[in-house]
């Protein structure tokens, strides 16, 4: 009698633990996903925050020359603030919706900023002219498309994450495990899509 | 014990790790079937007042005790093991690191990140990814990984922050001489194993917990819930018996190893200061060397410094701290904090402060230099040196890989680390002589890159020629660790480039033929997923069809004239072995395609094979004294592909090719 109960307990006991070992691997899977795209985010970060770098230097240099747009040189400056503020949001949290979208637009915003400031320079030859410029130029188009490819990257990531969270069976665990959705880099201001190349 | 016998050893101490693992359980199943027999026979005893004999031969209750632990126990040693499948990188996430960028621009990241490249090109593994445990304020630090080709370090927090250049080389130094000494893996088999030892008393815990652990109303205490108590606490009990064995096992794999790894370390870096700084910072700092997150104790025995003070020495994983200290320091007195105040009223190290050593450096790296095809040295290369340094780097190494880093332009080092970039690095270095071949390459690389990616090549070109051929595979060594950042779809595309470039000049060359083996092989690991190494082959003769091959093809590789090849294969069989196994192959049956197919089965071998194979290698390509730096590099690829770290070559009589 005894042992006949043995056996059924310990076959329910197997299936538990069958069932766990493969939650378990689900679990596991889900995390490898998510530091992939956080990793690849540590990516973004670092080239965000070079370009952010390069923006104060590209104001000052302008200013000597272009002393009459206040407005345009301060709404740079503004945007760039703005975008670092975003920027650090989605740094503490990379993937959540809401941070990545205030990211997304800050730097819509600061890429149409710095395009304005591009279109005004093209007024002023002296400036066009001046050596810094045309090495933060330089330098602001390679750091753009660093952020492009980085940016590549972390959307392969996020996607491989969202396509593992919505299959069967991660998807029934996901939501008891705390797997949110992680969102997409996409800038959206179609001024930013190009590198501000100007060509002088 | 050179690499190859401690690679052996390691092997073999994991058999007697397994007995220790099943006597443990066995007296585990034992202590808490006793306990069991023991609870059972007292509670029935008290309800009835017939005499029940106390019968210690139940076999119920044993099959019920036994099959249990063991269910458990199984179960805790598999979770762990499937865990630790992710690799390094898994266990340093776990931990709470986080991997720090190349292209990183903190100061102290970079240093951190600087100090590793150095010594991972120095000992002729890749560059493994640093993890930084940002929660842990102690100074630590630890490598994980199956093979030196999927290694990971991870670093503390306060390591980052209280130590200084030299101590933190002495600490990498001492976590690369575990990578070398074939420590990690063994130390992986100790974390799946005992994990399910330790998992008896964590559910014990849970138990006693669950059933409320006295705080429930008296009406629930009938005997029922007495006994489940009991049974928790007994758990419990046994856990910490379990737990007992768990660090007496590790203790005793482990300890012994600590020393090692920190005599290697003095021997890799030359500088017994660097090591034993960085231990006296620990004992005087008050976090010394403990850690926060729950997960490290059962990695602890992977750690620089212990976790805790053991009341009995066997059980520490550690030697003490004073004593590992006074092994490399025999001035040292015990007292911490005045070894710290000493050491920070001293002016520090740095070697370009004192002029004396700052010209012994350059001297160093300039006899580096001279080896690296800039002149003809005289200094023939012996296969002895060769392979007695394999898995050994010395200081020498590191002073020639600092010195060719140091020479690099800033716009080669940043586009080196800079993921973008760094596939443009890689395109520059394929890049061929002649004009024709050269202009389709470049076509392949805008068809698969881009413009942009195209632009960087050509700008990088120049700089990249101007460093040598001698820097060619170090720059393919760093360029392998950036690219991991790359995501799975740009890899592929990144691959197909780079067989499209090599496949350009319709014939594949020594340095093409190393930059797949090392480049691409461990990348196709890193994005494929690696699987631990299986040792299928532990004699000679399952591989001799394949050590023909390699050692066919590497003689006339070498030699264009049919008698200097021959010559070259005798010498390397003569090397091999006492009678004559290996058959020569003649030009045309070893294509370096069917090289590439010997390697991978060959990288299956034990050390003990893996040791002659690598020896008649490096004969064979030594055969008429001269290396030229194609052929260097070519057999630090061969070593490479089988697991065996070369560090570059010095003192060779060398031509550029």
């Amino acid at each position: 009698m005894l042992t006949a109960i043995l056996i059924v307990l310990a076959g329910f006991v197997g299936f538990i633990v069958l069932v766990g070992l493969i939650c378990i691997g689900i679990y596991n899977g889900l995390v490898s996903l998510r530091n992939r795209y956080k990793n690849a985010f540590a990516q973004i970060d670092v080239q965000l925050k070079r370009r952010y770098d390069l923006i104060p230097n590209l104001v000052e240099t302008a200013k000597g020359y272009m002393k009459h747009e206040k407005e345009t040189l301060e709404a740079v400056i503004q945007a760039r603030n703005m975008a670092y503020k975003a920027e650090e949001k989605a740094v503490a949290n990379p993937g959540d919706p809401a941070a990545m979208k205030g990211l997304a637009s800050a730097e819509g915003q600061l890429g149409g900023a710095i395009g304005r400031l591009f279109a005004l320079a093209e007024s002023y030859p002296d400036l066009k002219a001046n050596e810094n410029m045309l090495n933060i130029q330089e330098e602001l188009t390679s750091t753009e498309n660093k952020v492009a490819f980085s940016r590549q990257g972390y959307n392969d990531a996020v996607t491989a994450y969202n396509t593992k969270r919505e299959q069967f069976p991660a998807v029934l665990l996901a939501g008891m495990f705390g797997f949110g959705g992680a969102e997409l880099f996409e800038i959206e201001v179609e001024k930013e899509r190009e590198a501000p190349q100007v060509k002088f | 014990m050179d690499f190859f016998g401690s690679q052996e050893a390691a092997r073999r101490k994991t058999s007697i790790l397994v007995v220790y693992f099943i006597i443990a359980v066995a007296l585990m199943i034992l202590t808490l079937y006793v306990v069991a027999v023991g609870t059972l026979t007292f509670a029935n005893s008290r309800g009835d007042n017939a005499s029940v004999g106390l019968s210690w031969w139940q076999p119920d209750i044993l099959l019920l005790v036994s099959g249990g632990t063991i269910a458990i126990i199984t179960l805790g040693s598999l979770y762990k093991t499937m865990q630790l499948r992710a690799g390094g990188a898994g266990i340093a996430e776990q931990l709470g690191g986080r991997r720090l960028q190349g292209n990183s621009r903190d100061p102290l990241e970079r240093r951190l990140l600087n100090v590793v490249e150095e010594m991972a090109l120095a000992a002729g593994t890749t560059v493994p990814p640093v993890f930084l445990l940002d929660n842990e304020p102690g100074i630590n630090a630890f490598a994980a990984g199956f093979t030196p080709g999927d290694a990971v370090i991870g670093v503390n927090r306060g390591t980052l922050e209280h130590l200084s250049r030299d101590e933190l080389q002495g600490v990498i130094a001492h976590e690369f001489s575990h990578i070398l000494n074939g420590d990690m893996r063994l130390n992986l088999q100790l974390m799946g194993l005992l994990h399910g030892i330790l998992l008896v008393a964590i559910i014990g815990y849970y138990v006693v917990r669950g059933s409320g652990g006295g705080y429930r109303s008296s009406s629930r205490r009938d005997k029922g819930g007495g006994q489940i108590i009991l049974l928790g606490l007994a758990m419990i009990v046994i856990g910490y018996v379990g737990l007992f064995f768990a660090r007496l096992i590790k203790a005793a794999v482990s300890r012994q190893r600590e020393y090692l790894a920190d005599a290697s370390a003095v021997q890799f870096t030359r500088n017994p200061d660097g090591i034993a700084g960085a231990l006296k910072k620990i004992g005087a700092l008050s976090a010394g060397s403990r850690m926060e997150s729950a997960e490290a104790e059962s990695a602890s025995h992977m750690f620089f410094g212990s976790f805790r003070h053991s009341l009995f020495q066997s059980l520490s994983t550690h030697p003490p701290l004073v004593k590992r200290i006074q092994c490399i320091d025999p001035h040292f007195d015990g007292d911490f904090a005045a070894a710290v105040k000493k050491a920070s009223r001293k002016p520090p190290k740095e070697k370009k402060e004192d002029p004396q050593s700052a010209l012994e450096g350059l001297k160093r790296s300039l006899g580096g230099m001279a080896a690296a095809g800039m002149g003809e040295s005289r200094i023939p290369i012996d296969p002895v040196i060769v392979m007695a340094a394999v898995g050994a780097p010395t200081m020498q190494h590191v002073d020639y890989v600092h010195g060719l880093l140091d020479r690099l332009p800033e716009a080669l080092r940043d586009a080196l680390h800079d993921p973008f970039s760094c596939r443009a690095v890689v395109a520059a270095l394929l890049l061929d002589g002649d004009a024709g071949i050269r202009a389709r390459q470049l076509q392949v690389v805008h068809a698969q890159l881009g413009d942009l990616s195209l632009q960087e090549t050509n700008r990088l070109a120049p700089l990249v020629e101007a460093q040598g051929a001698a820097a060619r595979l170090p720059l393919v060594e760093i360029a392998g660790n950036t690219l991991r950042d790359l995501s799975p779809s740009q890899y592929q595309t990144f691959r197909e480039m780079v067989i499209e470039l090599v496949k350009a000049d319709a014939k594949i060359d020594l340095f093409e033929f190393a930059l797949q083996r090392v480049l691409i092989r461990h990348l196709d690991q890193h994005f494929h997923g690696h699987k631990p190494p299986k040792v299928l082959y532990l004699a000679i003769g399952g591989v001799k069809h394949e050590v023909s091959t390699l050692i066919s093809a590497l003689s006339h590789l070498g030699h264009a004239d049919e008698a200097e090849s021959k010559s070259a294969f005798e010498q390397a069989s003569a090397a091999f072995a006492v009678e004559k196994v290996l058959v020569m192959r003649a030009r045309g049956e070893c294509s370096l395609k069917q090289v590439g197919e010997a390697l991978d089965k060959l990288a299956q071998s034990s050390a003990a094979v893996k040791k002659r194979v690598l020896n008649a290698a490096t004969v064979s390509v030594i055969a008429d004294g001269v290396v030229t730096i194609a052929e260097g590099d070519l057999l630090r690829a061969i070593a490479d592909s089988l697991d065996c770290p070369m560090p570059p070559l010095l003192d060779a009589t060398r031509r550029s090719m």
